[in-house]
């Protein structure tokens, strides 16, 4: 007899049918699957043999065939332990049949992921948001997934879904003996979490404030430069606090990528807040861009739509840090294997640190520098032109004085940041609607000339920059772009001279003369 | 023989200048080249004997001469009437022969050396920058295209269309560091690149202070911006001294170690130059039309807020925040539009000061 059960596979972050093909035969007694599958999925006929027999179940010695159809796809993972072993089930006649012994119609219409624990529970799986997403798009009505994937599945409307703990559980609802679908709610409800560092706990640090608020406003890549124990870290840390809140779409974006890649917090199933990602730099390049047999994604993309934070910047390993120029200017990556070919979105604004010389004191008012000039030009020369093209905004933070340290007084706090951020975010999202901008930092060139129009004092005051300070022309649309950010925290409409002035002062690292 | 190749043997020779030139004090390069191995009437120590006797040869005198020809060095012997009288004189150990490339017209000029530390500090840069882009315009800037304040000096003078000399303390073939190569082409063809070394030449620890002297010996002045403890400035300077040429230096911040060397010039007698017209003045030079005005600007209120501040005392930009009452943004936007009258500059990372 011949059973056959739905489940789902991921490619990427999309997903496609796979029919579980269950049949009993005469033969050695064992287990044999086939369809590609790979070894999580050929060790799950351990897993299930013991979950059916410890659920109460006969485990008929005869020998069973498995086939995964498609069968020209490459398996991965665990999720279809459930569907294999409630295959067996109904094959053996134990489940899915009615009282005379007649297959149930019911069995078809349910999709099953689930991965099976020895004792016959369904345990969490990896992938669930993007799997109900394609699933509900490609017209499946019901759908079932381990309980402890609940919380990410009730997002998901348009699809009923079922959460089951045990085989039992997804055998009585075949059998007919209805459980209800899981209540949806909504992600608009869902709050932020508070993040922990807060900008009223810097203190001083007054132009590297002002530029981490222009930097989130517009989502522009910025990058600090200072002698250790600066607080470019902390500065960092408090970015998360005054990012604009996140859009549903951005949420359930940011969410399928931390679903399949098994990192969302089981406890709320979303992602609220945006992501702070700070890949050592240690980090391979697979772990940043994503990768491996399966094109699974990385960190760029776990930061997609909140920010990456390179600590140390020259210390990444020049290729690692070429790879990122692609995501930066895309806003997505492709990776590509032998098996599948994934472009992962990965939207992020890149935040890094930098030491602005191998001892970290080249330039401090403090500290005396030991570095040679060639040993500075060596350690500068680490971060490619091409990449530093693409970082709008470059502050210096130099150390704090004794005075501001032990100062009781509070400064500005994040939440007061966060709401100029998000009044300037929410002019940028009405200007660019329906162009697929979100953030000024991402502007086109005919954006540029459309929305950031000089007046002539405007004109007058850049071109004296450009004289005087000695700026690159790299730095050119780079100052636009950051002048209408101000421009946006201003409340105006247009690109005075004042806003290009404060501009100008984010370049430090084009300007020829210090 | 005619005299000029005989320089030429000197040098190629390798002896060392001084050596040569003490010889020469008891003799003409005639006298020894003809006595040359005829007898010891000339008492030589046995290494410069080998040595001389290496590229005693008229043959070897003139392959080393289609050399220089078809690599297009040009050269110019104590022999020659185009020799620098400014090194002519004793003190200054003049070489016997002077390998260049570009116009030595250029050594008749007016000449002030520009030295410093090869670990300038952002300070250094920005005064080598602001008294050279004045300097210029009255003085050819010789320096010894060394990092540091050397390669600022000369990229100032090129930007601004001054004048410029390079002594190198290698061969012409070698001249370094490799970051200064592209200006030292530049020198070559808009300046002068000289040196007392033969083009195949490397450097040595012990040519870089050589041709400190020949720094010195073509100008009349030394001007150390800023100079560590041990910094070979302090050598040029030294040399300038013995050769009597003026020092001048620029004065910093006592407690700082890039200031130090420069601050015990000043103690023992140098020159404090905190401007281009202390120089010019010391020289009598007369400027045709002053001071080129600085452009008058009209500042609002907030940048002449700014300006005040500023003018009593260099501030960091936190402190500067905490005394105007002004905004974070206010304040960036002002020190901007300062920045880019030219009124302020930045003294280190985020200190600001006025520019006088």
């Amino acid at each position: 007899m011949l059973a056959r059960i739905n489940s789902y596979a991921l490619n990427g972050l999309d997903g496609y049918g796979v029919s579980v093909e269950v049949d009993i035969h005469a033969g050695l007694p064992g287990i044999e699957v086939v369809g590609l599958p790979d070894t999580a999925i050929k060790e799950s006929r351990e897993r299930v043999r013991s979950a059916i027999k410890n659920s109460g179940y006969d485990f008929t010695p005869r020998r069973i065939t498995v086939n995964l159809a498609p069968a020209h796809t490459k398996k991965e993972g665990p999720n279809f332990d459930l569907a294999i072993a409630l295959g067996i089930l109904c094959c053996t006649e134990q489940a899915g049949v009615d009282e005379h012994r007649k297959p149930l119609d019911t069995v078809g219409e349910y999709t099953f992921l689930g991965e099976l624990s020895l004792s016959g529970e369904v345990s969490k799986i990896n992938g669930v948001m993007p799997m109900l997403i394609a699933a509900r798009e490609r017209g499946v009505k019901k759908i079932v997934v381990p309980s402890a994937n609940a919380n990410e599945a009730r997002y998901i409307r348009g699809i009923d879904v079922y959460a089951v703990s045990s085989l039992k559980e997804a055998a009585a609802l075949i059998d007919g003996k209805q459980s209800a679908p899981i209540e949806k709610s909504d992600i608009a409800t869902c709050s932020a979490t508070a993040t922990k560092e807060d900008l009223k706990y810097v203190k001083g640090q007054y132009a590297a404030k002002r530029a981490l608020e222009i930097a989130a406003a517009g989502g522009h890549n910025i990058l600090m430069i200072g002698s250790p124990g600066g607080g470019k870290t902390m500065l960092a840390k408090c970015l998360p606090g005054i990012l604009p809140d996140m859009t549903e779409e951005e949420t359930l974006e940011t969410t399928k990528i931390h679903s399949v890649a098994g990192i969302l917090d089981a406890y709320s199933g979303i992602v609220t807040t945006r992501p702070f990602r700070t890949p050592h730099h240690t980090s391979s390049r697979i772990a940043l861009t994503g990768g491996g047999s399966g094109a699974r994604p990385g960190e760029v993309s776990f930061a997609h739509n909140g920010v990456l934070f390179l600590d140390e910047l020259p210390e990444y390993p020049r290729a690692v840090l070429e790879i990122l120029r692609q995501p930066l200017e895309d806003g997505v990556i492709a990776v590509s294997r032998a098996v599948r070919s994934v472009e992962y979105p990965a939207n992020f604004m890149l935040v890094a640190g930098m030491n602005p010389c191998p001892c970290g004191y080249y330039g401090s008012a403090k500290h005396q520098c030991t570095c040679s000039p060639s040993q500075i030009q060596k350690y500068m020369s680490r971060i490619s032109g091409p990449l530093l093209d693409r970082i709008d905004l470059h502050i210096e933070v130099d150390e704090v004085n004794y005075d501001d340290l032990t100062d009781k007084s509070d400064a500005e706090s994040s939440a007061a940041v966060k709401d100029r951020v998000n009044a300037a975010r929410a002019v940028q999202t009405e200007r660019y609607k329906g162009t697929g901008v979100h953030s000024n930092s991402k502007m086109t060139g005919e954006m540029i000339k459309n929305y950031c129009a000089l007046d002539s004092d405007g004109e007058k005051i850049l071109q004296n920059a450009f004289d005087k300070l000695g700026l690159s022309a790299r730095a050119y649309t780079r100052i636009l772009k950051v002048a209408r950010t101000i421009a946006d925290l201003d409340g105006k409409s247009r690109i005075s001279a004042r806003h290009i002035a404060e501009a100008v002062m984010y370049r430090s690292l084009d300007k020829a003369v210090h | 023989m005619l005299l000029s190749d005989l320089y030429l043997w000197l040098s190629y020779s390798h002896v060392a200048t001084s050596k040569i030139n003490r010889i020469m004090d008891k003799m003409s390069p005639t006298e020894l080249w003809d006595s040359f191995g005829k007898d010891t009437r000339y008492s030589l120590d046995e290494k410069t004997l080998g040595m001389l006797k290496r590229t005693h040869s008229a043959e070897f005198i003139e392959r080393a001469k289609y050399y220089l020809d078809v690599n297009h060095v040009k050269y110019v012997t104590r022999a020659d009437p185009a020799y620098p009288h400014a090194l002519a004189q004793r003190e200054v150990d003049p070489p016997p022969v002077l390998y260049y490339k570009g116009d030595l017209e250029l050594t008749r000029e007016k000449c002030l050396a520009v030295v410093g530390t090869r670990r300038a500090t952002p300070y250094g840069k920005y005064v080598t920058r602001r008294l050279v882009g004045e300097l210029a315009g009255q003085f050819a800037i010789v320096s010894g295209l060394a990092a540091g304040i050397d390669g600022f000096a000369h990229a100032a003078a090129l930007d601004c269309g001054g004048k410029t000399v390079a002594v190198l303390g290698s061969g012409l073939f070698h001249a370094s560091p490799a970051s200064n190569l592209k200006m030292f082409d530049e020198i070559c063809e808009k300046g002068l690149a000289l040196t007392e070394y033969p083009p195949d030449t490397h450097a040595t620890e012990y040519t870089f202070p050589q041709r400190n002297r020949i720094i010195s010996g073509l100008s009349k002045g030394v001007l150390v911006i800023e100079a560590d403890k041990g910094s070979g400035a302090l050598i040029t300077a030294d040399c300038a001294l013995e050769q009597g040429r003026d020092v001048f230096a620029v004065p910093g911040d006592i407690d700082k170690p890039m200031s130090f060397g420069t601050n015990r010039l000043i103690k023992s007698g140098g020159t404090a130059v905190t401007c281009a017209r202390d120089i010019f003045e010391y020289y009598s030079v007369n400027l045709q039309d002053g001071r080129k005005r600085q452009k008058h600007v009209t500042l609002d209120f907030s940048e002449q807020r700014l300006l005040d501040i500023l003018t009593a005392g260099e501030k960091t930009f936190d402190a500067l925040v905490e005394t105007c009452g002004m905004t974070v943004s206010e304040v960036n936007t002002a020190l901007s539009s300062l920045l880019i009258y030219g009124l302020i500059h930045q003294k280190s990372k985020n200190l600001y000061c006025v520019s006088l």
